[in-house]
């Protein structure tokens, strides 16, 4: 690390001058009282801007740091929008903008003024040009800013930037920093940096021909992504850590070449050299993926930051082609905040609108069709139905939806395909794509129940019908001997097929019921294995399941195992949730697993769960996250947090300080399968 | 005639310090030594036990209390497990056939064969039970690398005949001075030393350890002998095992309490200069 990199990673790790930020209140609904979406937008826009200062912090190359924590608030009266909601969650085409720089911008919208319009395109790009214009003017007020306390580089940068193009990665980055910094002022949260190594590798060869070194662009990347994490303490997000700043990386083109280039190798390196949370990285494999990339990923993951994640392109593009997205968008697919795939610089959509509660949906047909079903088969019957039926609550759900869950953005639509170009916000459709993604959570809970009906309601006889449903009526007080041989029966993650054909069959009911469905607004819907907060949330609602979890007991994350199931060990973990076609089931979610630090103890080690990581992916897994864990050390952080402040965990699809995150989310992580030698 | 059958205490699936690649690590049950330092309590008996685990007992008693129903005394039967309200009672050591074992490893031998690994069985010492061993180790053959863990502890005719049945061997050295091995192992030293020279002309691939324990093994005259007798025996490499903490963390498991007479908190000394007097490489896990 070169020493300038050092100055401003140890001025990042102090954390002192996020004191010193503004906690005034700036309230903004006498202005938005009675006015219309967009104007309300621009009115949001100018009022933070006008309190924003300028901050250049000693060292900082990049600026657009925040002197002010809290975004204008509003509360209309009448029951109008509040500040508080977001379009986000999508990844946006920063290419397009950074080969265009903001000026170009206008001046498209202005020739398009000129034109017969609509009178919702007239608004449209009224709106946008008076966005952007109070975007240059707060650029301008940095670039004299960078020039009165001397900052020579960011001043000659902003004499380029944002109103023409970049001209080299380090104006790039920077024009990345702010489209990113003003859509955080719009609570547009949550939008990706996608496939950084892809846009911005003609950048990185620019520079290159120029002379600049390898070296010299990894500080220019290190600076950069220090830069990102220094706000992100008041980035909107369900917890501290989950504000969206992740990234794609490799991955293969539609000929099946790869496109891990040297920037992407780079971008790893910054990362393992830094160890910060953000950006997060995903790493898209596929069968051709060298073995020195797992074990060089495998670096990153030994650090503890709970990523790469990695993304198996073999399964993920035939499946979102499957979805009905076009071939050559698919190829370019990234992951939202978390671990959804989407479709960047074209696509408004909203992949995790709801959660699929599978034991609860589960639980209920069990509930309501236990004593009448004759067989397991005619149980299964059952369950199908259900699930199905379900499916269709929730499409209908949101078949009116679409306004309450993406609301005005025009300052996010200019940088999306299609909306400037038709004079069409993101919310009315300017995207080319506008589909729905619900998460499926407890999906190994589900599968789990069911086994154990099935083997000791239905085979083995040794539990009848009644007890069963008492004990989980009365969530197994008295019940300890029922629970333990429900607790006992066979779990996703053992690799067998008793309980694994299971949970495919839930899985088969579920997409093949929603996948392709209409969503209303011309998008589709995509099932998918995640759960998000929700493998708590949902798991709250849930009463006490046959497979013997307790009332209101989490759920695994995602698609993973169940949290008390005793487990064989990794290789039949990844087998057991590998056996579906997991093509059909593509809305995102990975596999989590913890791996002990102590498993990374020399290179050896770290080979082997590269070839862990490599025989996922070769079985026809989606998607991965694996994580290296040491308890002790968590413990020991939850009774001295004060000894901690930097350890860093991942905790559903992204990463966070572990002294930051709530105690049930500090004792889930705990709690997380976990093995070691 | 009865099938061959073998007490396993514990199958590791992603065990990555047991030889090459990942290896699935099977624990077969008993061990005729007693190191004061073992770290596996639990597979020094030969015969199944039931355990419970401390963390998150309730102390309830209900276990115990369902012995006293049984046995007449307040002790952990195989019916505790379902009376635990935590679940934390369970069997330790389960027979099984060779064939049954055999099946339960080929589900996972593509990827062990994919990383360049195998299977390796530990212990306990797994030559206790050389004939089940050997059960496994054949129907294995071809099939994927086949390593064993172990102390060398056991003749040389049952050494010999498992030798030629695997592929890759793990032998541990811990101690030169018979009468110090007696005491800290619980054994004589005569036959492991044999059996090592036996192994070290067999041109089998292996690899010698040593767990070094804080003033017992680390001593300079221990580390010299050991070196010498390595290098007598043209061996030039050596894998070091620091002495680790947590090896007690397992007797609560059993009832029993651990009682090391050295202190665990000494950080052991591998001596490094002393190997490379005699040409041995060091490397410490």
């Amino acid at each position: 690390m070169r020493e300038n990199v050092k100055k401003m990673y140890d001025f990042l790790l102090e954390r002192s001058f996020r004191e010193r930020r503004s906690d005034k209140i700036i309230d903004i609904t006498d202005l938005v009282e009675g006015k219309s979406e967009y104007e309300t937008q621009v009115i949001r826009l100018r009022e933070m801007l006008k309190n924003e200062g300028t901050l250049i912090y000693d060292g900082d190359i990049f600026g657009f740091n925040r002197t002010i924590k809290n975004l204008p608030k509003y509360n209309c009266k009448d029951g109008k929008k509040s500040h508080t909601d977001s379009t986000g969650n999508i990844t946006v085409n920063f290419k397009g903008a950074i080969e265009k720089g903001f000026d170009s911008i206008i001046d498209f919208c202005k020739e398009k003024l000129n034109t017969e319009l609509a009178e919702s395109s007239v608004n449209y790009y009224n709106t946008v040009i008076e966005m952007l214009t109070i975007v240059l003017d707060f650029c301008d007020r940095y670039r004299d800013y960078a020039k009165s306390v001397g900052n020579e580089t960011l001043y000659n940068a902003l004499c380029q930037i944002p109103h023409g193009k970049a001209t080299c990665l380090y104006e790039a980055c920077l024009l990345q920093k702010i489209i990113l910094y003003m859509q955080r002022l719009l609570a547009h949260s949550h939008t990706t940096l996608g496939r950084f190594d892809q846009y911005m590798y003609d950048y990185y060869k620019m520079d290159k021909e120029k002379g600049l070194s390898d070296e010299d662009l990894l500080e220019i990347i290190e600076l950069y992504f220090i830069s990102l994490n220094l706000d992100t303490d008041i980035y909107h997000g369900v917890q501290q850590g989950d504000n969206g700043q992740s990234m794609v990386l490799g991955g293969f083109d539609l000929e099946g070449n790869s496109m891990f280039n040297e920037l992407s190798k780079l971008v790893m390196e910054a990362s393992l050299e830094l160890t910060l949370i953000d950006p997060k990285i995903n790493l898209r494999v596929g069968k051709n993926t060298p073995d020195w990339l797992y074990e060089y990923a495998t670096k990153l993951t030994k650090k503890g930051l709970g990523f790469p994640q990695y993304c198996n392109d073999d399964i993920v593009v035939p499946g979102l082609t499957k979805l009905g997205y076009k071939k050559e968008d698919v190829v370019n697919y990234t992951v939202a905040a978390c671990w959804e795939y989407i479709i960047p610089n074209c696509s408004m959509d909203v992949p995790n609108i709801d959660t699929f509660n599978f034991p609860l949906v589960v639980n209920n047909a069990l509930h309501a069709h236990l004593k009448e079903a004759e067989s397991f088969e005619a149980l299964m019957e059952f369950v199908d139905k259900e699930i199905r039926q379900e499916v269709n609550v929730i499409i209908e759900r949101h078949k009116s939806n679409w306004h309450n869950r993406v609301y005005a953005a025009p300052l996010l639509s200019i940088f999306v395909d299609g909306c400037i170009e038709q004079g069409k916000d993101l919310s009315e459709f300017g995207a080319k794509y506008n589909c729905f993604g619900c998460h499926g959570a407890g999906i190994a809970n589900g599968a789990d129940a069911l086994a154990a009906v099935k083997k000791l309601v239905y085979e083995n006889k040794e539990i009848t019908k009644d007890e069963l449903l008492n004990a989980l009526n009365s969530n197994f007080e008295g019940c300890e001997e029922l629970r333990n041989k429900l607790l006992n029966c066979s779990k996703m993650g053992n690799n067998d097929d008793y309980v694994d054909e299971l949970g495919s069959k839930i899985m088969e009911s579920f997409s093949s019921e929603m996948n392709g469905r209409d969503n209303g607004y011309g998008g589709f819907w995509r099932a998918g294995t995640g759960s998000a907060m929700e493998y708590i949330w949902s798991a709250r609602k849930c009463p006490a399941t046959a497979d013997g979890k307790k009332a209101g007991e989490a759920y695994g994350s995602s698609f993973s195992p169940a949290i008390t199931t005793k487990l064989n060990g990794p290789l039949s973990v990844i087998q057991s949730f590998t056996k579906f076609d997991m093509t059909k089931i593509i809305n995102g979610g990975p596999l989590t697993m913890e791996v002990h630090d102590t498993v990374f103890r020399n290179e050896e080690g770290e080979k082997k769960v590269a070839a862990l990581v490599k025989a996922f992916v070769h079985l026809g897994g989606h998607q991965l996250q694996i994580n290296s864990i040491n308890r002790e050390r968590l413990l020991d952080a939850q009774k001295h947090p004060e000894n901690y402040p930097n350890l860093v965990v991942r905790v559903w699809g992204w990463s966070g300080y572990f002294c930051e995150l709530d105690l049930e989310y500090q004792n889930h992580v705990i709690r997380r399968t976990e093995f070691s030698v | 005639m009865a099938k061959i059958t073998g007490n396993v205490f514990s199958i590791e699936e992603f065990s990555t310090f047991d030889g090459p690649g990942i290896r699935e690590t099977v624990f077969l049950k008993g061990c005729p030594l007693k190191c004061m330092w073992c770290h596996n309590p639990e597979g020094q008996s030969f015969e199944s036990m039931v355990v419970r685990s401390p963390n998150g007992c309730l102390n309830c008693g209900a276990c115990l209390k369902k012995g006293e129903e049984i046995t007449g005394k307040s002790c952990l039967v195989k019916e505790s497990i379902a009376v635990c309200p935590r679940n934390l009672v369970r069997i330790c050591g389960e027979v099984k056939t060779a064939e049954e074992l055999v099946s339960i490893i080929s589900k996972n031998i593509t990827i062990l064969n994919a990383s360049g690994g195998g299977v390796t069985f530990s212990g306990g010492e797994p030559l206790s039970q050389h004939k089940f061993l050997l059960e496994c180790l054949k129907l294995l053959k071809d099939k994927t690398n086949r390593a064993i863990q172990t102390t060398g502890y056991t003749s040389e005719s049952v050494f010999r005949e498992v030798l030629s049945e695997c592929d890759f061997v793990l032998y541990d050295l811990k101690l030169m001075d018979n009468d110090k091995h007696k005491y800290y192992v619980g054994g004589s030293n005569e036959n492991i030393l044999r059996n090592y020279s036996i192994l070290a002309s067999s041109g089998k691939d292996f690899i010698t350890r040593i767990p070094l324990i804080p003033t017992v093994n680390d001593t300079a005259e221990n580390i010299e002998a050991t070196a010498k007798f390595m290098n007598k025996n043209k061996v030039s490499k050596v894998e070091i095992l620091p002495y680790n903490k947590m090896a007690g963390g397992k007797y609560k498991l059993i009832g029993k309490e651990y009682k090391p007479e050295f202190d665990g908190n000494i950080e052991p000394n591998p001596h490094k200069d002393i190997f490379e007097k005699y040409g041995i490489e060091v490397k410490v896990l």
